[in-house]
């Protein structure tokens, strides 16, 4: 059986034009996301909290208000109510403008510190705000002689829960890549492997044939943990994804999905009449899935019983276990009912392909 | 001698249709036995069901003593197969093919002792699909040896190939059965049939005709010979007629051209040439066949032999 996962994987690295595009579809998607950078958004929200009723805070308030970019500042009364949402992604800026501002604080000294709190994920974004609320200030202060002629900005990246988009659907793509190159490169080799009599000519000998499958799909398994490594190197090295979490979590999570599609593509196999009806039923069964799993968007919003059916998608609980386990620190336990959906499908996938697998 | 295939009363029916309809054979060790018939005779069902990849509607097999109901992987590891038209992985050449194929075995012979015995050493690095179609085939029967197997079985090894390249597989096959080894396979070329085999079967519409050997067959017909006369001038009805009363059978192949079956009694031969000359015919040409399988399965069988 050695011999036989060593001649498959053999066979994979060297049919390099199909493992090429089963590689490059996914990374090419990863680089459009890098690149598009859709976590930044066109405006941005502001808050701000001010509370020294003094001129120049007002004066302030409406410097920033005039900000293109920047949504109209909302006034907060809380500074801790706005971190908060800042936290939870709900906001992205908050200036503070302490109530002792541009007063002598008893020793000759004026306090000039004002406060940006941000959320890091949108690095690029907070440059460019923090520049402009500088630049904005400086010439608010600079022509009208308050006694305030300096000032310093003090920024506060704060620890933010929730994921970029961008991390979001670097996992997503894993899941696609490796969703379409099981399914569709199983039922493309085995239907091949049908019509050239390739899997007649291993029935004549005495293998038990559940060895031969076995290295067929420890081979693709192989090949599944090898892409997956490719796509998060990629979106982590290339584009600064940030994940964390239990490493050895997420790859069993890839196996067991992987798993699965690889059963669906010997089931596709047993229904195709030659290999690029394979590629089709292949595609046909793929490509759906990977918009109703969430890949790309969120499918809260989908109407009617969707959102339910979407639940049991086996590419839904791969995705969302490996956004749980490298986005929010989740441990192997705590995505038991993915784990428990994904082992449903294995069998499930497992028993029909078993059952309606042909040889001729 | 024990047999090395016996095959009782085998019958396979697709539905209800009867692909293959009570046959019986036994295949003697270290024999090359032929199956001889046109394209859907039933041949290579036949063939499938001894290899173990069909079942039998009924009838009984065994194969190297063991009943293939029983046990088919006793006997699959002795078994060497060619299957007709089987092409084989792409992106493999043709030693990692055979150390592949070794691998499913209990016991295999070296890639490259194999490579060598059917004259592809130098290619041995090459994929499959680079090959001529007279490599690719000697290759299969490499690859059908590659248990170093008591039996072997090969479905149409020579079908599609040039004359050379025939000759070539014939010699492997020689070489199989000076090695001890039982060949059987099946053929729709009648000089292949008659050169190659020790023992032909030959199949018509999923019934067995008849079996014996190559010569047997051949005398068992009365017709012996096959004259081809090629005459200068066309024939007046007077000459026609006797021709016709000195042969069995006469059948104008050419507007001069004449094919005549005559018995293989001592004086037939005389009497035609006599005719010839007192009824003042002229030859342009004379060829003498002697009766080929061809003649005997257009006998047993009615029909020409399609291909």
């Amino acid at each position: 059986m050695f011999a036989l996962t060593k001649a498959n994987l053999k066979i994979m690295i060297r049919n390099r034009h199909t493992t090429f595009w089963a590689l490059l579809f996914p990374l090419m998607l990863v680089v459009v996301f890098g690149i598009f950078r859709f976590d930044t958004a066109d405006s941005a929200s502001i808050a701000i909290y001010e509370d020294t009723n003094t001129p120049t805070g007002t004066a302030i308030t409406e410097a920033i208000s005039e900000l293109a970019f920047l949504d109209t500042p909302l006034s907060v009364e809380n500074e801790l109510t706005a971190i908060t949402e800042i936290k939870n992604g709900e906001l992205d800026y908050l200036l503070s403008i302490p109530s002792q501002f541009g007063q002598d604080q008893g020793n000759g000294n004026l306090l000039t510190r004002l406060q940006l709190r941000v959320n890091p994920n949108n690095s690029e974004q907070n440059q460019l705000v923090e520049a402009a609320i500088q630049s904005a200030i400086t010439i608010l202060l600079t022509p009208e002689p308050t006694e305030v002629t300096s000032f310093s900005l003090e920024v506060e990246n704060l620890e933010v829960s929730q994921p970029r988009y961008f991390d979001v659907v670097l996992l997503g793509l894993v899941g696609l890549g490796i969703m379409t190159n099981s399914i569709i490169s199983i039922a493309v080799k085995i239907s091949t492997y049908r019509s050239q009599s390739i899997l007649k000519r291993l029935l004549v000998t005495p293998l038990p044939i559940w060895k031969y499958f076995a290295s067929e799909i420890i081979a693709h398994l192989a090949l599944a943990l090898v892409q997956a490594i490719i796509i998060l190197g990629v979106g982590i090295l290339l584009f600064g994804a940030r994940l964390s979490g239990d490493w050895l979590g997420l790859i069993l999570v890839i196996l067991l999905g992987s798993a699965v599609f690889l059963n669906i593509g010997f089931l596709m196999s047993a229904w195709a009449n030659s290999p690029s009806a394979a590629s089709g039923m292949g595609n046909a069964i793929a490509l759906p899935m990977v918009f109703f799993a969430g890949t790309f968007f969120s499918t809260a919003s989908l109407p009617w019983v969707l959102p339910y059916i979407v639940e049991v998608l086996p590419l839904t609980p791969m995705l969302s276990a490996m956004r749980e386990i490298s986005l929010e620190n989740a441990s192997i336990i705590e995505v038991w009912p993915q784990i428990l959906t994904l082992s449903g499908w294995i069998i499930v996938t497992g028993l029909a392909a078993v059952k309606f697998f042909r040889f001729n | 001698m024990d047999d090395a295939i016996r095959v009782e009363g085998l019958t396979k029916q697709f539905g209800s249709f009867t692909a293959v309809d009570d046959v019986s054979f036994h295949v003697k060790s270290g024999e090359i036995f032929g199956i001889l018939g046109p394209n859907g005779a039933g041949k290579t069902t036949t063939l499938e069901i001894i290899e173990g990849l069909q079942k039998a509607s009924s009838g009984h097999i065994s194969v190297l003593g063991v009943d293939v109901d029983q046990d088919t992987k006793a006997y699959k590891a002795r078994i060497g197969v060619q299957l007709q038209s089987s092409a084989y992985y792409d992106y493999l050449n043709l030693e990692e093919i055979l150390d592949l194929l070794g691998s499913c075995y209990p016991t295999n012979l070296p890639a490259t002792e194999l490579l060598k015995q059917v004259g592809l050493s130098e290619e041995s690095h090459k994929k499959v699909k680079q090959l001529s179609g007279g490599q690719q085939q000697r290759f299969t029967v490499a690859a059908s040896l590659v248990n170093n197997p008591d039996l072997v079985i090969l479905d149409e090894p020579t079908t599609g190939l040039d004359p050379q390249s025939r000759h070539n597989v014939w010699d492997l096959i020689n070489d199989m059965q000076n090695n001890g080894v039982t060949v059987v396979l099946t053929t729709h070329y009648m000089e292949e049939a008659e050169s190659l085999c020790t023992r032909l079967a030959i199949m018509d519409r999923g019934k067995l005709i008849a079996v014996d050997t190559p010569q047997n067959m051949i005398s068992r017909l009365d017709n012996t010979y096959t004259l081809k006369l090629e005459l200068t001038d066309p024939p007046n009805e007077d000459q026609i007629l006797s021709l016709t009363e000195s042969s069995t059978s006469i059948e104008q192949i050419g507007p001069t051209t004449y094919l005549l079956k005559v018995d293989k009694s001592p004086t037939s031969l005389d009497h035609i040439l006599q005719t010839i000359v007192t009824t003042e015919m002229h030859l342009k040409h004379l060829e003498m066949n002697p009766v080929t399988l061809e003649d005997v399965f257009l006998s047993l069988t009615g029909n020409e032999l399609r291909d």
